[in-house]
């Protein structure tokens, strides 16, 4: 019985220890895992895919540093995707912290097209294929003033330009001219961007979120609100295994070289909850004993 | 294995080790490493606030530009310091007013048809909305499913009638959905907790040890 009653007071570091260990193996292994793509992140594909060449896709890139490991993949997914298909992008930020976030996202991905560019058309350029709009509080202003001007809620870009002279926004005067809206967050954003972009102005939205909050938003895409839903790190690797898949755009996959790991850890996280549920039942049956 | 030279990735996995440090027990690494994020974050916030919105913004077309109208907005904005002198401190109510004001005019509306309305109409036995599952038949069994789960949710909050009889057994089935729900929630926090800790390994072992 002593055994049993251990099992009720296993020390916090041991759970600590045995969930690194297990999440660190299949990460050096590199144990590859299939990727099964559900609905909601290949409804979100679809629509990214079909947007008209006259209209744009807005990302707004609202994670920081600690939503990184979830977020940052579904940005850089989005991105390739997009620039594959010489989609014009806007990115935004509603919070200040995500602003470096989304620049690298950018940065990086621009270079991986333009490394391999031959010509001006084939490459990305700024301004032409996409603008970073950069960071307007708060969120309410940008949400409801974009429906009338974006140049007018954002006269700056993120590097200083005005908006009005760079070449992608002669045509792109608010929502009318936004085939779909993608907010990747780790908090209530994507809900305020449905309340007040979707609702007042007709934009579609979807939305990339934390798994923590994935609970909260699935119903905004049973009823059709999100045209597509990425949750966690599972949703950033479906959506990479589609841009590999259908694009054929091999690079790094930093969500799906995870998934072994998140598994696992899942795995060990249900181990431990029977043994302390087992330690508890039987504790308490020998008490009423 | 190539370990990285940037003096900025090893700060950052030094950084990572003290707040993981934490685990074993509280230590004055992981305090500074606390301090050190709280400090940065602020500072970085208002630095940018200041250079990327009140000056473009509010300073320079008022005192560079001339445009006086914007005298209004910077009256407004400083009545919010007026807290901090005791005997004209009411007048910070006419900012907070101004701004409740505003977000309670813009949200309503649409909240309310967003989160209420919309949430009503997809809970409600459509032929739409058993489309809308994309599961054939299936759709027609899930809509059941939400729309017994919400009504019997509602009726367990439902405080001013003692749960006994009908309300007693639908208040019963809403518990089990409402366990459901925390269930649901709780897997996903586990995700999402495994998650950073994948995130920061694959940092450590991939771009600060090459590992990876």
């Amino acid at each position: 019985m002593k055994f049993i009653e251990r099992l009720t007071t296993i020390d916090r570091r041991i759970i600590y220890l045995v969930l690194a260990i297990v999440v660190l193996i299949p990460l050096i292994s590199r144990s590859p895992e299939r990727v099964r793509v559900m609905p909601p992140v290949e409804k979100l594909y679809n629509a990214v895919d079909t947007i008209p060449k006259d209209k744009v896709l807005i990302i707004d890139f609202g994670y920081a540093p600690q939503d990184m490991p979830e977020l940052e993949p579904m940005g850089f997914a989005l991105l390739r995707h997009a620039f594959e298909k010489r989609i014009k992008v806007l990115a935004l930020c509603l919070y200040v912290q995500p602003l470096g976030l989304a620049q690298k996202a950018l940065t990086e991905v621009t270079e991986e097209f333009n490394s391999v560019a031959q010509t001006n058309a084939d490459s990305i350029i700024y301004g032409r294929d996409y603008v970073f709009l950069g960071w307007q509080p708060p969120p309410l202003i940008p949400m409801l003033g974009m429906g009338i001007s974006i140049t007018n809620v954002y006269p700056g870009d993120y590097y200083g330009n005005k908006t009005d002279t760079l070449p992608l926004m002669k045509y792109v005067k608010n929502y009318n001219d936004v085939a779909l809206l993608v907010s990747l967050s780790a908090g209530s954003i994507p809900r305020s961007w449905v309340a007040y972009a979707q609702n007042r102005f007709g934009v579609a939205v979807a939305a990339g979120v934390t798994a923590v909050s994935a609970a909260d938003f699935y119903q905004y895409y049973q009823t059709g609100q999100f045209t597509g839903l990425m949750t966690g790190m599972k949703g950033a690797a479906e959506y990479e295994e589609l841009v590999e898949t259908r694009l054929n755009i091999k690079k790094s996959r930093k969500a799906s070289e995870a998934l072994p790991s998140l598994t696992y850890g899942h795995l060990v996280m249900i181990a431990f909850i029977i043994i302390g549920n087992i330690g508890y039942f039987v504790q308490r049956k020998r008490r009423q004993k | 294995m190539s370990i990285s030279l940037s003096p900025w990735i090893w700060i950052s996995a030094l950084l990572s080790l003290a707040v993981f440090s934490f685990l074993y027990k509280d230590n004055p690494f992981y305090r500074f490493a606390e301090h050190l994020f709280i400090g940065v974050a602020n500072g970085y916030a208002v630095t940018f606030y200041y250079h990327n919105i009140l000056v473009p913004t509010l300073f320079d077309p008022l005192f560079r530009q001339g445009k006086l109208l914007y005298i209004i907005p910077f009256i407004i904005g400083i009545l919010y310091f007026t807290r901090f002198i005791p005997k004209i401190s009411w007048l910070v109510r006419i900012p907070i007013g101004i701004t409740i004001g505003y977000y309670v005019g813009a949200s309503i509306p649409a909240t309310t048809q967003a989160f209420i309305i919309k949430q009503i109409q997809g809970t409600v036995l459509t032929s739409t909305n058993f489309q809308a599952w994309n599961a054939g038949s299936w759709g027609i069994v899930w809509s059941v499913i939400v729309f017994i789960g919400v009504l019997c949710s509602l009726s367990y909050f439902y405080f001013s009638k003692e749960h006994k009889g009908v309300l007693g057994v639908t208040s019963r089935i809403g518990i089990v959905f409402i366990m459901i729900g925390f269930g649901a929630a709780f897997g996903y926090t586990v995700m999402a907790r495994i998650s950073l800790l994948i995130g920061r390994l694959q940092f450590l072992l991939g771009d600060w040890l090459g590992i990876i």
